[in-house]
């Protein structure tokens, strides 16, 4: 019988009776239930308790639980993803809980891995249907309607005493609790959408340039910028660097302050240039990181190379893994017939595609396909880029994919639910 | 034309980033005029700005460790540009840990003052900030326009020579006062001032409350003296003096 990953012993639950026809997931099968009494029909996740039939399919469960300070975390990484996109995936898996989100024109995009001994109890699991094929919880929350629920979170650290998380595919809602002092217990249930969270591929490891430094010293540099500048340059040499305004059309009186900041290889942790480069990419996307990584007390690691190559933002923690990938503005104008924007593919659309998708995911360790990136009209809709997933994969290694299950069929179309309005 | 201007004493820094963010409040763009011992803040009165005005004065020994600069031309040793007053106090907001902060006028593609900044870090160890402001030189034409406005005589105005200052806003529903006593008058400076008023006579003007509130809201020198005159029925001027520095705010009465 194989346990969930939980720090925690269970406290109350029905345990032993395996969910599925067959346990042989290996993914948290347990379950608990508060009042003692498990109902076949949710136990088994259908919608409809139909008395004496055997139960159609299981649904993909989380559940999650952490204590104030640990919220305070979990809160400004949302805070920190808000920053990327208005949409927010929470993904479980064996790993643990990712928050992912991706803008609208795929030029950024931020995962926020929490370990599962990051959470006091995790509980996750996959649905399966019938037929055997599995499928995580594709959830997708709005922005909107999680953020505020994780605003003020000093106060949400100092009151909090538990927080809980809880949602399954077959519910159209995820349900946040906070248990709060003086027996104050705050419900909220938001509205997802069912949506296959989108995963970037970086390896980031086989960048020229990394760069490992506090976060207060690039908070200081960032600072300098105004929010009217939307994309700063940085410059590295083996002897420095330089963080500054990005100056693209030539500057006249009506252009805003054009700031730099030079930064000694002494003050960085780790300092690696393997080749002198300057790359310009979006402010906002950064400063969301900063948020986040002044949470944690991490250091952050920048891995880059050329203009057009994205650039990765990462926090490594023990409880937590946190990567911001962000598109550059590339130099050459040749880069126009290339894709615009993180290419991304979607498993679920062709099964050809799946195939080839995953098995080029696996092998490829090579530095991914080029991204550039145009300051032109950023209109660059799902649709438009996925009906490109032909032309990408001939042209070479796509670098975003749709976060799959083990297995490597489609999943069938049964398991899919309707899109749900969000919220 | 050349300026060239070194801050090294973190109070004279801090305290010339507060008129910065002061002025900065009070006006969008602003004329910075240099003069071999003073620097001005001045906002000429214009209809879009509503007719406010605001002259600020610092004499720049107090706060320059060095200071140089050479004017237009030898019989107009002055400089006069316009900036953004947000861009040059949001620049010197970053100078707060400073060791030393350079003020210069450059011309990089066009004219900017160039403010440095050598910024001490945790580990001791110097870092550079430069930020490259963009102004526009002021032809000396228009000098004339910019000049030191005249302090009016006034008449004290719901406020009177008694020092009584009364702040009343009306609506249609409510009508709210607010009486100051006991202040002080400062003596006049005509001889011809109508000794016949009598002291407990109130003068008045009526003032966009909105431009009032952003001259009050502005402020972040306490000052150590301020002075409202009452020109009746035409505007409101207010000077205050903080040790060195003082700023006068022209509100014209409503039409």
């Amino acid at each position: 019988m194989t346990r969930p990953l939980c720090s925690q012993p269970m406290r109350k639950g029905v345990r032993g009776r395996p969910l599925y026809g067959e346990a042989t997931s290996g993914e948290g099968v347990e379950v608990e239930r508060e009042g003692g009494v498990l109902e076949a029909s949710e136990g088994v996740g259908s919608t409809v308790p139909v008395l004496g039939t055997q139960p159609v399919r299981a649904a993909a469960m989380l559940k999650c639980g952490m204590s104030g300070s640990q919220v305070k975390v979990f809160g400004k990484a949302i805070q920190a993803l808000s920053r990327v996109s208005d949409e927010l995936w929470l993904d479980p898996s064996e790993k643990g809980l990712a928050l992912r989100s991706v803008n609208s024109c795929r030029s950024a995009y931020g995962c926020v891995l929490f370990s599962p001994v990051f959470f006091q109890h995790y509980h996750w699991s996959t649905s399966v249907e019938v037929n055997g094929t599995k499928s995580n919880l594709n959830c997708k929350l709005g922005m909107k309607s999680i953020l505020p629920i994780f605003r003020c979170l000093n106060s949400l650290e100092r009151n909090v005493e538990m927080c809980k998380i809880f949602t399954r595919s077959d519910k159209s809602k995820v349900v946040i609790q906070l248990f709060c002092r003086h027996g104050i217990k705050k419900t909220h249930n938001v509205c997802f959408q069912e949506s296959q969270p989108l995963q970037v591929l970086f390896e980031k490891n086989t960048c020229s340039n990394i760069l490992m430094i506090q976060p207060r010293v690039l908070a200081e540099a960032i600072v300098l910028f105004t929010s009217s500048q939307e994309e700063v340059t940085l410059a590295v040499t083996p002897l420095e660097v330089c963080i500054k305004s990005s100056t693209e059309e030539s500057m006249d009186l009506n252009s805003s302050v054009y700031s730099e900041m030079f930064v000694g290889p002494h003050e960085f942790e780790f300092f690696q240039i393997g080749v002198d480069t300057e790359i310009t990419f979006c402010c906002k996307e950064l400063k969301g990181m900063l948020i986040f990584s002044e949470a944690t007390h991490a250091p952050i690691t920048m891995h880059f190379d050329f203009p057009g190559k994205p650039l990765a933002l990462s926090i490594d923690h023990m409880l937590l893994e946190a990567n911001f990938i962000l598109a550059t503005l590339a130099d050459e104008p040749s880069r126009a017939s290339s894709p615009q924007s993180l290419c991304l593919s979607q498993k679920r659309k062709r099964s050809d595609l799946a195939v080839s998708n995953s098995k080029v995911g696996k092998k490829d360790n090579k530095a991914m396909e080029s991204i550039s990136r145009k300051v032109a009209p950023r209109n660059l809709y799902a649709d438009e880029i996925l009906s490109n997933i032909s032309t990408l994969e001939n042209s070479g290694s796509p670098i975003m994919k749709r976060v799959n299950s083990d297995t490597e069929e489609e999943p069938g179309s049964s398991s899919l639910r309707k899109v749900k309005e969000k919220h | 034309m050349k300026f060239r201007a070194k801050i090294a004493d973190a109070a004279c820094l801090n305290h010339f980033t507060r008129v910065s963010c002061m002025v900065a409040k009070l006006a969008r763009t602003c004329t910075l005029r240099i003069r071999p011992h003073t620097l001005n803040f001045i906002l000429a009165d214009s209809a879009a700005g509503g007719g406010v005005s605001m002259w600020c004065e610092l004499p720049q020994e107090n706060f320059f460790s060095e200071f140089q600069m050479e004017g237009v031309s030898e019989e107009n040793n002055e400089i006069y540009v316009e900036l953004t007053a947000e861009n040059l106090s949001r620049a010197l907001k970053t100078a707060q840990n400073a060791r030393a902060l350079k003020v210069k006028l450059t011309n990089k593609h066009f004219p900017c003052l160039t403010v440095s900044i050598e910024l001490v870090s945790v580990s001791s160890s110097s870092r550079m900030v430069t930020h490259d402001i963009p102004v526009k030189v002021i032809p000396r034409k228009l000098w004339k326009n910019l000049q030191e406005p005249a302090v009016p005589d006034s008449d004290i105005i719901e406020a009177n020579l008694n020092g009584d200052l009364n702040l009343k806003i009306e609506s249609e529903l409510v009508s709210v006062t607010t009486h100051f006593k006991d202040l002080g008058n400062p003596p006049s400076a005509s001889e011809n001032e109508s000794e016949d008023r009598s002291p407990e006579q109130m003068a008045e003007v009526q003032v966009d409350i909105r431009k009032f509130l952003q001259f009050l809201a502005g402020q972040q020198v306490n000052p150590t003296r301020g002075i409202c005159n009452v020109v009746s029925h035409k505007m409101v001027h207010f000077d205050l003096l903080h040790e060195d520095v003082s700023l006068q705010y022209f509100i014209p009465a409503m039409s």
